[in-house]
């Protein structure tokens, strides 16, 4: 424990007893945060996010790269107000994104691998961990979210591509099959069937987001770029407004059926455990 | 109990729902079924019907191939429920990758794409060359996935494949002359290299924050307005060190990788077209009368006006719909029609009872009644006909002339179901 440790814990004006407790809370405060964090922003990516991340041969170069920085920053600024707000802890971003990569590659072994027999070479997940990283570094550096939106947030669209295609690269080699071309991700697309997704439900590359000729990748990723500052703003809003404590409606009433103060606060009256009113 | 906390219960509700789905996805448990029964009877019944559909084998090692082909008719009566085959996708039917495409054809083009603007009222080819990964027996359908209709599935048969899994590996050179030794794992440890490195950053990071003491110091300090203990200068240049290692990774990374992989491509996804295989002109026509489906005998019964416009007596040989074939037991070249290979399931003993079973002569017209009955209908879970927006039935009517040919031709109309005897004995 370093001096500034000391000073907080003096400034909290807690007892030596009450120290001590405080850090068994912050164990099973992180442990408890830490499985909220994983489920929501997993649960959260799949409604948002869904397919464009499962499979390899839907890893296209407009919408993989626009879809999945705009809908993991939305639990990254969601986490970060939260944790910035009521601890001045800049971790949200980067937990969020670290549990939810945790997270996918548990559902890629458990179901991918194990319920369906896909190799693991056609469901590999993306990840924007480093996007997430620099958000919450600038969140540190400017201590403002206005700014963290403008700065870190764009870098955190821009960093997504840039830092996937260097271990995804190799799946974009040219191939032969059946005397066409294709690409190594097609063609593990294509050896390995999915039964429920037969190859026109894909959405490569359709649509008018294809200016500068032969680059749409840095197209796409600075149109997600710009949207991921809106994003970021509205769940930061969203993340403040969870910090209300107006919105645990328990407080009086939890308090007087476990004795901890005699009588509601409202005009109801008093509950017995267990009886629903 | 106030709105605030009926929302309240609600929301735990919810919760806790979602808790136990997420408990009972825990164990891993492969589904045996992939819902071939589970589409409705008007898609299964006029939609795509498969024809003389082979396997190649029935008993493979895993790495060995079989091949499912035929052709398919589709129907002129397509149900407007369905969308027409304007984008179509040849696949299989097996319960996840159990066993690999190795090559699949439309009329003899390549596969890998989907197909367009397939004709209604004609036939396509098709052939699929799957290859046994996984041990186990497993029903090998093809099928054919239409935008808008969805999967419309083939007749299923039985492979078993025998082996071990560890010995299966998809070696592939790329045109650049990188050797792919197994696309199973191709890239994978690289991935999941890089992803650990990020992640440890990520760990690292968290834990220079949360080693500290925590919620209610912190809380605390800030209720009383030192926020300047919170966050310090070391921290302001632990976080700008940390800026500058991911861009620093991120760029040098991104532009070896570039460099490295000279030539990449996107991903490949334009359909193809193919014209359907040539047509025969109309040798026989036949008109439904009626068609009742008897709910306690299993019977399907059809009245059909055939007229003969070929030269050459024609005789019914088989009546199928919904991958089932229903055969004139006493019609040699039509019992030859059926492949030793084909599943025997999908052939009612039964068979085809027909009215007057002499051959119609040329220029012929008459009236004929085909009885199908066999338990399949419930089985395969054909006669859900009152919950169907569209109570029609169709199927393919198979004819042999003289010299043993075939002729095709379509037999559709509207259904009645019919649930007692009494009202059988009343129309016939
Ligand atoms: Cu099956």
């Amino acid at each position: 424990m370093n001096l500034n440790d000391l000073a907080i814990l003096k400034v909290s004006g807690l007892s030596p007893q009450a120290i001590k407790w405080s850090r068994t809370l912050d164990v099973l405060i992180v442990i408890v945060a830490a499985f909220l964090i994983w489920a929501v922003s997993h649960i959260s990516f799949l409604l948002l996010g869904g397919d464009w991340d499962f499979f390899i041969d839907w890893k296209d170069r407009q919408y993989w790269i626009l879809i999945i920085p705009i809908t993991t920053i939305t639990m990254a600024a969601a986490f970060q107000a939260i944790f910035w707000n009521l601890f001045r802890l800049p971790v949200g971003a980067t937990a969020s994104l670290l549990l939810l990569l945790v997270g996918t590659w548990i559902v890629r072994y458990h179901s991918w691998q194990g319920l369906a027999f896909f190799p693991i070479s056609l469901v590999v997940p993306g990840t924007c961990l480093m996007g997430a990283l620099v958000l919450d570094a600038v969140l540190v550096l400017s201590r403002s979210w206005l700014v963290t939106g403008a700065f870190g947030a764009v870098l955190y669209g821009l960093l997504f591509y840039p830092s996937n295609w260097i271990y995804m690269a190799g799946y974009f080699q040219p191939v032969q099959n059946m005397g066409d071309m294709t690409s190594v991700a097609d063609l593990i697309g294509y050896t390995f069937p999915r039964a429920g997704t037969p190859e026109y439900i894909r959405i490569i590359e359709r649509g008018t987001l294809r200016t500068f000729g032969d680059t749409p990748t840095w197209v796409s990723a600075f149109f997600s770029a710009f949207a991921c500052i809106f994003l970021y703003y509205l769940f930061w809003g969203l993340g403040v407004l969870a910090c209300n404590s107006r919105f645990f409606p328990v407080g009086d009433r939890f308090k007087s059926i476990y004795g901890g103060k005699s009588g509601a606060a409202d005009s109801e009256p008093a509950l017995k455990p267990g009886v629903p009113s | 109990m106030s709105l605030r906390n009926r929302w309240g219960l609600r929301a735990g509700l919810v919760q806790l729902s979602v808790l136990l789905t997420l408990l009972g996805s825990l164990l891993p448990t492969p589904a045996a079924a992939h819902g071939e029964r589970a589409t409705e009877p008007y898609i299964r019944t006029r939609t795509v019907h498969w024809y003389d559909v082979t396997w190649s084998s029935q008993k493979i090692n895993v790495s060995d191939t079989v091949t499912v082909e035929g052709k398919f008719h589709l129907f002129t009566d397509w149900p407007d429920a369905a969308t027409k085959p304007e984008l179509a996708f040849l696949s299989n039917a097996s319960p996840g990758a159990v066993m690999t495409r190795v090559e699949s054809y439309i009329n003899g083009m390549p596969a890998q794409q989907s197909v367009r603007q397939l004709e209604i009222g004609r036939d396509y080819s098709f052939k699929l060359v799957m290859r046994g990964r996984i041990p186990g027996r497993w029903h090998l359908h093809p099928v054919l996935n239409v935008h808008g209709a969805g999967p419309i599935v083939g007749p299923g048969h039985w492979v078993d494949v025998a082996g071990s899994a560890a010995d299966f590996k998809v070696p592939v050179t790329t045109m650049t002359g990188e050797v792919i030794d197994d696309l199973q794992h191709y890239g994978v440890a690289r991935v999941q290299w890089w992803q650990a490195g990020y992640a440890l950053l990520a760990i690292a990071w968290i834990v220079w924050w949360i080693r500290r003491p925590l919620i209610v110091p912190r809380w605390n300090a800030i209720k009383k307005g030192r926020e300047d203990l919170l966050v310090t200068r070391t921290d302001d240049r632990v976080a700008a060190g940390l800026l500058v290692v991911v861009l620093v990774v991120v760029i040098a990374g991104y532009r070896y990788t570039t460099q490295k992989y000279e030539y990449v491509v996107p991903l490949q996804a334009g359909s193809f077209k193919t014209k359907p295989l040539p047509q025969e002109s109309p040798v026989v026509t036949v008109e439904l009368k009626d068609a009742t489906y008897d709910v306690p005998g299993r019977s399907l019964r059809l009245d059909v006006e055939i007229t003969n416009q070929s030269g050459s007596p024609l005789r019914v040989g088989e009546f199928s719909t919904a991958n089932l074939r229903f055969i004139n037991q006493s019609l040699d070249v039509a019992l030859a029609g059926v492949d030793p290979s084909f599943p025997k399931d999908l052939v009612p003993g039964s068979g085809l009872r027909i009215s007057d079973d002499s051959p119609v002569a040329p220029g012929e017209t008459r009236k004929l009644r085909l009885e199908a009955t066999d338990a399949a209908w419930e089985t395969e879970r054909l006669v859900s006909f009152l919950t169907n927006v569209d109570s029609r039935v169709g199927g393919m009517l198979f004819f042999f002339d003289g010299g043993g040919q075939r002729h095709m031709a379509e037999v559709s109309g509207p259904i009645v179901p019919v649930f007692t005897q009494l009202r059988l004995a009343e129309k016939s």
